[in-house]
Formats: C-alpha cells, structure tokens, sequence
C-alpha cells in the first residue's frame, strides 16, 4: 500500500512540474498586466526545440537550454506584439499557439523527415528529471521572493496594477512587460524541456495536451501568487496521477481531466473566495 | 488603403512570404509549391467542391467570432461551441426518424441551441460574476470536448462502432449534396444566409445597433440605458449559436454521425478568418473562403512538392498575430 501511495505521490510531482512551470510563466507575466494564452505553444516550442537540439548535438543538457531560449523567443515575440506593436494580447496569444504548435509539426518533418513523432533522442535521464521537479519547486519559491522583495518585483506588479504610476516613477512598464514576457516564456519553456526530454525522450505532436491551459487554470485557481499557482499546479498534478490509479474504477476519465477547467470556472465566478486578478491584467498600456 | 484591404493584403504578404521561406526550407520550388497549392484547391470541380467544404466550415465559426468581436468581446470559444452544436445534432438526429424537411432544420436548430447555450453560459459568467470572458471560454471549450468524449465513449456510443462515434443519421437528415459525390451539401447556402442576416442584424435592427455601441463605446452605451451585461449574454449566446449551427452542419453534411474530433480546430482558425474580414460578415466570406483553399490546398502542396502541410497553421498563427492589433480588439476588456 505504502508503494502504490510513493508511486502516486511521485507521479503527482512528475505530472505537476510541466503544469508548475508554465503556471509560474503565467503568474509573471499577469503580474506584469499580460494575460498569456501562448503558454500552451511556448511549451510545445521548448519541448520540440529541446528534442530537434538534442538529436542534432547529442547532449541532452545543450537542448534543455536551446529549451529554454525557445520559450524565452516566444515570450519576447508575444511580448514585444502585446506592448510595443499594440496587438491585442489575448488574440496575439491564440495565434501564438497556432504558430508555435503547427511550427513545431512542421519542423518535426523538416528535421527528422517523418510526421507525428520524433526519435528517441538523448534525455536528461533520471537525475535530470529529478533535478527539474526539484528545481520547479524552487523557482516557485525564488518567484514569490522575487515578486515580494525585490525591486524588479516591485516593478513587475505596478505593471500590472498601476502601470501609470510607473511611468511616472521614471520606469517604461512596457519594458517591464517585456522582460516579465520573457522570464515567462523561458519558464514555460522549461516545462516544454521537461515533458519532451525529461519525463520521455521524443516529441510528439499534441504531447502538451492542453497543459498551457490547465497552467492558466492554476494561475488563476492559484490567484496570480507564485505559490498559489504552484499549489493548484500540484493539486491538479495530483488528479492527473490519479487517473492512472482509478483507471479501474467506473469514475469517467474525463471528469477527472476536467478538474482543473472547472476548478478555475468556479474560482472566476468567485466561488473559491476572492480571487482578483491584478488590475492591470490584459489592459493595454499606451505611454502618453 | 481602406482597413479592409489593408487586413487581407498584409494576410496576402504573410502567406506568400512565410509560404515560400517554408517551402524553401523543405528544399521545394516555391513557385512549384503555390501552383500544387492552388491547383490542389481550384483546379478542378471536386477540388472547388472540396476548398467550398472547408470554407463553410471555417464561415460559421468566423461568423460566430465576428459578431462577439463587434460587441468587444473575445470569443475563443467557439471550438468548443461548434463541438456542443455537433454533439447535439449527433445524438438527437441519431434516434431521430422524421422526413428530411423537418429533421433536418430541427436538427441545424438543436446545434445553434447548445452551441448559443454554451456561448450564453460564458456571457452569463461575465455578466454575473464579471468573469472575462476570454479565460471561461477557453476554459469551456476543453471541457465541451471532455463532455461529448465521456457522452460518446459511454452512454451515447453507437454499438456498432469501434471508435468513440454517435450511430450514423438516418440518410433522411443528410444535408443533401450540392455537388454529386462531393462533401458540398447545403450547408454552404445556409452559412452565406446567416452571413446575409448577420449583416441586416447589424446594420438595421435595434439589438445590432445596441450590440455595436456597446463594442465600440461602453461607456456612452452604458449611459445611454443599454445593459452591457444582457448585450453580453446575447452577444455571446449569438456567436456561439452560429458556431455551434456550424457544428451541426458538420455532422449532417460530412459525418453523418457525431465524432469527438470533427473539427481539427475551425474555432481557433475562425479567429484569423474574423480579423483577416474585419469583423464584417460578407468580407469575412470572402475570407473564408481564402483560407478555405489553403486548408484544402495545403493536402495538394505537401504530396505534390512534399511541404510539410502544418505550415498552414504557421501561417494562420502569424495572420493573427499580426492582425490582432485592428480596430475591433483594441478596446480594452473590463473585468
């Protein structure tokens, strides 16, 4: 018992660590005042990047980076459209995903010459996925410090709650957006690296399922707080593990998949308690 | 330039730049790969027929988008919107034995309901509880599609089918065909009439004008006594009524059965089509059918000149990208 109890509880953090990366992405960048709908492509974008540099080089820790950069790009790409361009932000970001994911299809056949799925390329193994549940649980942790204390912090949430005031103190919020954009996407790139590289070792299309989405679910479930997110990121993680234990027990797979969908509708409509976005969020902020 | 062309010539600029950096990078003749492309789509009646099928359905969630934009407001839900539109037509026209005259209309009718019913409930969510409607949306389209997945992989699953599929219709309640042996049924016809209605809505009636105000001045519409909150439900029940009408066509005229994956993603793409028609209804025809050849075209071009098809949805993506900044979406969106 005791076994299938570790078994779950380990699954729990393999299936929450995607879900708290791109969560934590979320959270930074709607502190700043930029709703992220691209999560679901920055990861799709990690993951293929981390897959086609890891095939090419062969060295697993190279690819996590390249991972990484490829959300970062993103970031800044939706970044630079949601500020500087005037682009609607949330309309940007639905074409993000459009982009990201059919970019990704289509150079899974440039590079590997097939459709669908990529090799097996070499993963960060074991030790390297361990290191990135692990890390996954400090960067939440790092976040919320950053967003309290620090002075960077401190801009990123005037950003989002009173970009004027900013402007006025002598900062561009824009700028902050930016950079917030791209901490964000580099974190949700990072979730990409861990589902193609970490948890497996290949790309397939449609294997973030979704999971960009349900990071929103928790950013807000989460009330846009690092550890909130975190913590329905992991709770979330947690039912995602259990369909795997119930799968024998008559309870539909689909409710439990709908979990976070429905916990987030109900924490919107303001059934799980106050949940208040920042007042900022998804405005666009024109500099005078 | 007028904003219209403008919208579909920066689209035009997309496809050809993006299309040709593409089809260069898989080592094919770009020129090569535009006349595959097109000729796939254009070149002969079945292949017309076919770029027709795509265009119409891509036209009703374009529409449905379209009318939410006009009233300010983001519609991402209209995937899953067309998926409750199908689910219904599906399972109803599945025990449903009636002459096709009237099954067929019951059946379009059930589609809009649950597709309005599930667009309405975000309307509500934003009226109610001021919950953006952008996030509920989203948020409703995954679980639409996890809905009609249970519905149709248990209680509603045909027992003659070894996939997670509705029975078949009754041949009574198929769209008949335009275009013998083609996929082009009616449902072409009824989406340019709702293109047609959406237009009068908006240009000559009361619920357009107030629908419009609220889009394009909250404020001054909210003094003027309309409830931005019931143009919201309204507004949305609408949008997802065509999308989930458009659902249903699906069903009748392609499937004949209900299928959890009967839309490769019409909803998100609908999104291009609205932007690249400037939220218009009959520009967004004309749109639509623009992206209905390269959806089809995209089949011709990756056998022909072995371009990876799924460069299509970079191209959409970018369109949308680019077009989003345009004068219906830069209002801002009030919690």
């Amino acid at each position: 018992m005791s076994g299938e109890l570790l078994a779950l509880f380990t699954l729990t953090l393999v299936k929450a660590t995607p879900l708290i990366y791109a969560a934590l992405g979320g959270v930074v960048g709607e502190r700043a005042g930029v709703v992220n709908i691209g999560l679901e492509g920055m990861l799709a974008g990690g993951a293929f990047t981390a897959v086609a540099v890891s095939y090419k080089t062969g060295s697993a820790p190279l690819a996590a980076l390249a991972g990484v950069a490829c959300g970062a790009a993103l970031g800044f790409l939706l970044g630079v459209a949601a500020t500087r361009w005037r682009v609607d932000q949330i309309v940007a970001g639905t074409g993000l995903n459009l982009l990201a994911l059919g970019g990704a299809a289509y150079a899974l056949v440039l590079v590997f010459g097939r459709p669908g799925a990529s090799f097996a390329v070499p993963a960060l193994g074991l030790r390297g996925e361990a290191t990135l549940i692990a890390l996954a649980l400090v960067a939440a942790l790092v976040i919320d410090r950053v967003l309290a204390v620090t002075s960077w912090g401190l801009h990123v949430r005037a950003a989002g709650e009173n970009p004027r005031a900013l402007d006025i103190a002598g900062i561009d919020p824009l700028r902050i957006r930016v950079q917030a954009l791209v901490l964000g996407g580099a974190l949700a790139g990072l979730g990409g690296v861990f589902l193609s590289i970490g948890e497996l070792d290949l790309y397939s299309d449609g294997m973030t399922a979704g999971r960009g989405f349900i990071a929103l679910a928790a950013v807000i479930f989460g009330r846009w707080t690092p550890l909130g997110a975190t913590g329905a990121a992991l709770f979330f993680g947690f039912f995602a593990a259990l369909q795997f234990t119930l799968q024998q027990s008559g309870i539909p797979s689909e409710l439990m998949q709908a979990l976070p969908y429905l916990a987030a509708l109900a924490a919107l409509a303001g059934f799980a308690g106050r949940a208040r976005a920042p007042a900022a969020d998804g405005i666009p902020y024109a500099r005078e | 330039m007028t904003g219209r062309w403008r919208a579909a010539g920066l689209a035009a600029a997309i496809v050809a730049g993006v299309g040709s950096i593409a089809m260069l990078a898989a080592g094919a003749n770009p020129i090569d790969g535009f006349a595959q492309l097109f000729g796939g789509a254009l070149g002969d009646v079945d292949e017309l027929a076919e770029t027709l099928v795509q265009t119409t359905a891509l036209l009703f969630p374009a529409l449905g988008v379209a009318i939410a934009f006009r009233a300010g407001l983001f519609n991402i839900g209209a995937e899953g919107q067309l998926v409750m539109g199908g689910l219904a037509a599906g399972s109803i026209g599945a025990v449903l034995t009636l002459p096709g005259y009237v099954s067929i209309p019951l059946l379009l009718m059930a589609g809009a309901l649950a597709g309005g019913g599930w667009g309405a409930f975000a309307g509500f969510l934003r009226a109610r509880f001021a919950a953006n409607e952008v996030i509920t949306t989203l948020m409703l389209n995954v679980v639409a599609t996890l809905f009609a997945s249970y519905l149709v992989g248990g209680p509603l699953k045909s027992p003659a089918a070894t996939a997670s599929e509705t029975a078949i219709l009754p041949h009574a309640s198929w769209l008949p065909e335009l275009v013998r042996d083609t996929r082009l049924t009616l449902a072409l016809p009824i989406a340019l009439l709702v293109a047609l209605g959406l237009r009068y809505l908006l240009d000559r009636t009361v619920f357009g004008y107030e629908l419009r105000a609220v889009g394009e001045a909250p404020e001054a519409a909210r003094r003027a006594g309309i409830a931005p909150g019931r143009i919201a439900i309204a507004a949305l029940g609408l949008s997802g009524a065509i999308a989930g009408m458009g659902g249903a066509t699906i069903v009748l005229g392609i499937l004949h059965r209900f299928n959890v994956a009967l839309s490769p993603g019409y909803g998100f793409i609908a999104i291009a089509v609205a932007l690249v028609g400037n939220c218009d209804p009959i520009a967004i025809v004309a749109a639509a059918f623009a992206f209905g050849i390269l959806q089809n075209g995209a089949l011709a071009m990756q056998a022909g000149a072995g371009v990876p098809r799924d460069i299509v949805a970079v191209v959409e993506g970018l369109v949308i990208f680019v077009l989003a900044g345009r004068q219906y979406l830069t209002r801002t969106v009030a919690r």
